[in-house]
């Protein structure tokens, strides 16, 4: 028997584990084994390969039984998932389903999930806005949550060196409060667009329109045919999986490169239930999985773990990794845990037209859009609200046809497109305080089909959201109108938080262990040889849309983790 | 895949049918191809009437030469909430009668201009004081929806008239417009 578990042990021995294969554990992934550890990525969902396993990739409209749209009985049964713009009929079998996976929403949250190899990298909307000190120093300024241990500089090095790989097209705007990076050419902005670039720096000091840094491929292609990826054919089908790797997955760039090493193990249908803790070694020393398809329990081990589950998975892991060190969750001494979970407030939307420079028009399409970096609060505090919003912006030539009667006159009216004035259009991405009331925790009674406890979710708008919203809508409004733009209509859609897909915290960092979990290199304050550098990490949310930021904390605290080994 | 199957199965058993124009459809039994609207061959034959008057292929394929009643009839079955889709029903089985007693003429046996001032007129009534026509109305409203829809993204569609571009390669931001330009719309 003492044979047969060392050998087991042996077996399922790895130098390192990767708890997660999505955007930033697939970065985890690509530096442990580059830096020659063996390392085993745990996925609990099923393999979906690069390419191969995109079934729906080169498909044209007319193959769509329902061309797009997704059938009201799905729909029906599964709500949640069905408010996300990306579930349509082209990228549902990327999505979970709601049945499948039950929380318990203590408060309406919209928890969307993508549960294969890549997670959610195959299905992200793309935009990679570095933050900036303006982000980092938000918390100690305004006076919410806890202090960044980190500053820009600490992390600038590594959005170099996490752009460069992954591939971001964008412009040297020059913006201190949105800083440059390592950028290919930069998409064009549109005619409308341009013009209300123009307009905006003239009119409003201190606000621009830029196009958005995205990790589209478009240009240095020798150094991308090294990954097996190429640019991006403009084809705007990007959440169906890209045959080009014309946007950065973990499937197209991080899992293959590391696979490549040969130091890389990829387990799938591995439910991760916990982290082992040994409380004689005083540290983590493994992780127990359960088999997602034949329920068998498995125990992998490792000196060295990261855990990249998803912001809100990362939370449930460490909360139901119980010991009698920890009999509140991994790392868990100050009962923070769980707590400070915020999200970005996605709400509100204005809209409208322009009936200038109707000599011109667009050709082509363009997987991205331009982008109003935070203006709001930004150099100081001028509103009766904390912080603010960034917000997409995009602008092209509407057409029309006269489809309203039947017969020939309808035939005619399909045969004759006419261009329409230019339709434009804006959302916010408003920044939310995270707050102690804002948590997730485990359900006492009910488990999921693993015997792991559902997710209770309780998180929601406060007063500032509501004030940002309003002032959002109150700004844009008015730099639409003093632009020239007519008919303009404004949305409050009052959507659940979680549909943003930004959900950050809970397992915040910090620089004092009495008021945070991780330290300034992502490790538990507590148990220092787990690190955790997915959304979970997060002190507070920014207006940028956080995958790049995720990307470089993972990348950095791999880099800490091997030298601490060689010490 | 079953709506595959059962097409294709119901290809072979109505085969013969095509042959027999006379046929009386009136005992048929539901199709199993759109068991949630519960319709027979016969009421399928009205809605194919419909979409051809819709769309009678003066410039264009016609609706019936490109399948447009079964792709009206998929979005139907499937994309519809059940309220609308027993309304849909109603003024699908409603229309022949109701143009028999208003046109003199059952939908199914009007040219496609009848049919087409048919159509308009019944579309024109006032919805407020109307209520008979209520369903006929929500009936071919929502097949021209879907007729228009299913036209503009089929296959002879988005080659022949509109070709679709699965792979564009590029987006320029400001190009001028020619005056004689045939409008790409579809990138």
């Amino acid at each position: 028997m003492a044979n047969l578990n060392t050998k087991h042990r042996q077996n399922n021995t790895y130098d390192a584990i990767v708890i997660g294969s999505g955007m930033s554990g697939g970065w985890a992934a690509k530096e442990l084994t580059e830096k020659g550890l063996k390392t085993l990525i745990l996925e609990r969902g099923r393999e979906v390969k690069h390419i191969k396993d995109y079934p729906t990739t080169n498909k044209y409209p007319w193959e769509f039984e329902h061309r797009g749209q997704i059938p009201a009985e799905v729909q029906k049964e599964n709500p949640i998932v069905s408010r996300c713009y990306a579930f349509r009929e082209d990228a549902q079998h990327f999505f979970v389903k709601d049945q499948e996976h039950p929380y318990v929403q203590e408060q309406p949250f919209d928890w969307i999930r993508g549960y294969q190899t890549g997670g959610k990298s195959l299905l992200w909307a793309r935009h990679v806005q570095r933050w900036s000190d303006f982000d980092f120093e938000g918390p100690a300024r305004d006076g919410f949550a806890v202090d960044w241990p980190i500053r820009y500089k600490d992390l600038a090095p590594w959005y170099s060196y996490v752009e460069k790989f992954v591939g971001v097209s964008g412009n040297k705007d020059g913006l201190p409060h949105l800083p440059d990076g390592e950028f290919l050419p930069p998409m064009e902005l549109s005619a409308v667009e341009h013009y209300f670039k123009s307009f905006v720096s003239k009119k409003y000091k201190g606000r621009d329109v830029i196009i958005a840094r995205c990790a589209h491929i478009t240009g240095n292609e020798e150094y991308y045919a090294k990954q097996g990826r190429t640019l991006c054919q403009h084809r705007v089908l990007c959440q169906r999986g890209c045959p080009f790797g014309g946007y950065f997955s973990s499937n197209s760039a991080t899992l293959p490169w590391a696979m490549n090493t040969g130091n890389l193990t990829l387990q799938h249908h591995a439910v991760v239930h916990s982290i082992i803790y040994d409380e004689k070694k005083e540290k983590a020393v493994g992780v127990k999985v359960i088999d997602a398809q034949s329920k068998e329990e498995t125990e992998f081990y490792a000196d060295l773990i990261f855990l990249n589950a998803s912001a809100l998975n990362t939370n449930l892991i460490l909360l139901n990794s119980i010991s009698n060190r920890f009999p509140e969750g991994l790392g868990n001494d100050n009962g923070l845990l769980g707590k400070y979970i915020a999200f970005h407030n996605y709400r509100a939307g204005v809209s409208g037209q322009y009936e200038g420079l109707l000599e011109y028009t667009t050709e082509g399409r363009r997987p991205t859009s331009a982008y109003i970096p935070r203006f709001r609060n930004l150099m100081k505090q001028e509103t009766d609200f904390l912080r603010g919003y960034a917000a997409g912006f995009s602008g092209s030539r509407g057409i029309e046809r006269d489809l309203s009667d039947v017969g020939e006159n309808l035939e005619k009216g399909i045969l004759n497109p006419k261009y329409g004035v230019w339709g434009v259009g804006s959302h916010m991405m408003g920044e939310t305080i995270p707050k102690e009331e804002s948590q997730v925790g485990l359900d006492p009674k009910q488990t999921d089909e693993w015997g792991i406890p559902l997710l209770k979710v309780n998180v929601g708008y406060d007063d500032n959201d509501e004030k940002m919203v309003k002032d959002y809508i109150e700004q844009v409004s008015e730099m639409f109108e003093a632009a020239g733009f007519t008919n303009i209509r404004t949305r409050d859609d009052h959507r659940a938080p979680g549909l943003d897909i930004h959900e950050m915290g809970g397992v915040r960092m910090g620089k004092d262990p009495k008021t945070s979990l991780l330290n300034k290199w992502n490790q538990l304050h507590a148990v220092p040889n787990v690190y955790v550098t997915d959304g979970a990490c997060m002190t507070s949310t920014g207006t940028q849309n956080p995958s790049i930021t995720y990307m470089a904390l993972a990348a950095r605290a791999v880099d800490h983790a091997i030298r601490e080994r060689g010490k | 895949m079953n709506r595959r199957r059962a097409l294709q199965q119901l290809a072979m058993v109505t085969g013969g049918l095509v042959l027999i124009p006379s046929c009386d459809f009136s005992k048929e039994e539901a199709l199993k191809a759109y068991q949630n609207l519960g319709i027979t061959e016969a009421d399928k034959q009205v809605l194919t009437s419909v979409v051809n008057v819709i769309l009678p292929g003066k410039n264009l394929k016609g609706a019936e030469e490109i399948s447009l009643q079964d792709f009206v009839l998929v979005m139907a079955n499937d994309c519809m909430e059940e309220k609308e889709q027993k309304s849909f029903v109603k003024g699908l089985k409603e229309l022949d009668n109701y143009t028999k007693k208003q046109f003199g003429k059952v939908f199914t046996d009007m040219d496609a201009p009848t049919g087409a001032d048919a159509f308009r007129a019944i579309l024109a009534a006032d919805t407020a004081t109307e209520k008979t026509t209520e369903n006929i109305r929500h009936f071919l409203g929502t097949t021209k929806k879907f007729a228009i829809q299913g036209y503009m993204t089929s296959e002879y569609f988005l080659t022949e008239i509109s070709p679709y571009e699965l792979v564009p390669g590029g987006f320029k931001g400001k190009v001028n417009i020619e005056e004689t330009e045939i409008i790409k719309t579809n990138g």
